[in-house]
């Protein structure tokens, strides 16, 4: 008579096959919410690629984000900004997003883009001093222009912004009410 | 322990005040000021101060970071009424500064005593100690009914249950300012360039407000007026705002 562990084992069968299904499933879902639920990187309404606009055309950040360098906010580009270069690239004229993009244009709505860089309401941050002190826009925002969806790379928390105010000696950087109102 | 202490005291020695970048400060001519409380009016337009209603009014828990104060001067038959504006003092010595647990209120380089909303916990201890009554504690979350929304200002937070508040001498516009002129070729503020609310609205300019750092500012010039005194003056907190007594013949 030979005696085996399999019998021994056998009760553990059914929780040991959960676990494993649940470990898959933990992965399976840290994956999706990562790809498509994140607010790191939320699917956008038109799946608009800034390595196409930025890389391969070189199109300038601020082409588009005009009020980057002169107001509180950079801008997201009206649809008609949109709509003026595309309307003359015939090649790329019958693309799925280009003609999501016409369908706002044609129904003058504007495009509900989902914002990824949020800072809180108390918090009173300006465009236009950053750009004017010399930051490039990657320093904040990552590299944008190799993204095919925009990602934030960073976490915005007031640590990571008095870091560099402290490391760049911002003139009164530290101060509470330079960034809070 | 003894490190903090020293640090305090480093922080509170005596001339630390003069080293203030700008020292923001305000004169009040009260032979000017009429009571008709156009001030009140636009710092509760300016700063997103909540209508808090009859009911919470009469519980003395309106917010109002100025306020017109009632006074009475002379015997009956020959009385004579008086008004005199009431709004946060920006102590140069702040007794609210030293109370607060968590550091929320703070005196910053430009001679403001500041309140930071999101860092106070609500205990009002600075409220209790300050002796003008110019502190306002949020005892609920106040919200705007439909358009009403849409006329705050952006620029200043919406506070919620829990939170002192008080008169910031409009810092949102004194922002502004100093970001305009670091555009202008890095230079330094102007005089003029910062108007608060309550200056602004004022019919008579009973109220002119500047830095007092710059000797050719027209609120230097207007503290140097024999009839300047500070509200208070005994209790040593060196008060940023100086009032003009009436002028009697």
């Amino acid at each position: 008579m030979s005696i085996s562990v399999l019998d021994a084992l056998r009760p553990a069968k059914k929780p040991a096959l959960l676990t494993l299904v649940l470990v898959i499933g933990l992965f399976v879902g840290a994956w999706v919410h990562g790809k498509y639920l994140s607010d790191r990187s939320p699917v956008q309404p038109i799946d608009f690629s800034h390595t196409i606009h930025t890389t391969d055309n070189e199109i300038p950040c601020q082409h588009c984000h005009i009020y980057a360098d002169t107001t509180p906010v950079a801008g997201v580009p009206s649809v008609s900004k949109c709509i003026g270069c595309h309307k003359s690239l015939p090649d790329v004229r019958e693309g799925p997003e280009i003609l999501k993009l016409a369908a706002y244009w044609e129904n003058r709505e504007p495009i509900p883009w989902i914002k990824v860089h949020d800072v809180p309401d108390f918090v009173h941050f300006t465009h236009k001093r950053h750009i004017k002190a010399g930051l490039e826009c990657q320093e904040c925002h990552g590299s944008v222009e190799t993204m095919d969806r925009v990602t934030r790379v960073v976490t915005i928390r007031m640590s990571w912004c008095v870091d560099c105010h402290t490391e760049k000696e911002v003139e009164n950087g530290r101060d509470c009410w330079t960034c809070h109102k | 322990m003894s490190t903090f202490v020293e640090k305090l005291r480093s922080y509170r020695k005596p001339g630390y005040y003069d080293e203030f970048d700008y020292h923001w400060t305000m004169t009040i001519d009260l032979d000017r000021c009429t009571g008709c409380e156009a001030c009140v009016v636009a710092c509760q337009a300016e700063n997103n101060l909540p209508i808090v209603g009859e009911e919470r009014f009469a519980q003395s828990r309106e917010i109002k970071w100025i306020r017109i104060e009632r006074y009475w001067e002379g015997e009956y038959p020959n009385v004579k009424m008086g008004f005199i504006p009431m709004l946060c003092q920006q102590c140069d010595d702040a007794p609210c500064e030293t109370a607060c647990p968590v550091y929320a209120t703070y005196h910053n380089q430009d001679g403001l005593n500041t309140q930071i909303y999101n860092r106070c916990i609500g205990t009002r201890t600075c409220a209790v100690y300050c002796p003008y009554e110019v502190r306002y504690f949020n005892w609920f979350t106040y919200t705007w009914d439909e358009p009403l929304e849409q006329q705050l200002n952006p620029d200043v937070s919406v506070r919620e249950k829990g939170v002192m508040e008080k008169c910031t001498f409009c810092i949102q516009r004194i922002r502004i300012a100093k970001d305009n002129a670091k555009d202008d070729d890095e230079r330094r503020v102007r005089d003029g360039e910062v108007v608060p609310a309550c200056v602004q609205s004022c019919p008579t300019e009973a109220m002119v407000f500047g830095n007092s750092k710059d000797p050719g500012s027209k609120v230097s010039k207007m503290m140097k007026n024999p009839r300047g005194y500070k509200v208070l003056e005994e209790l040593n907190t060196s008060p940023s705002i100086v009032y003009l007594t009436k002028a009697h013949s």
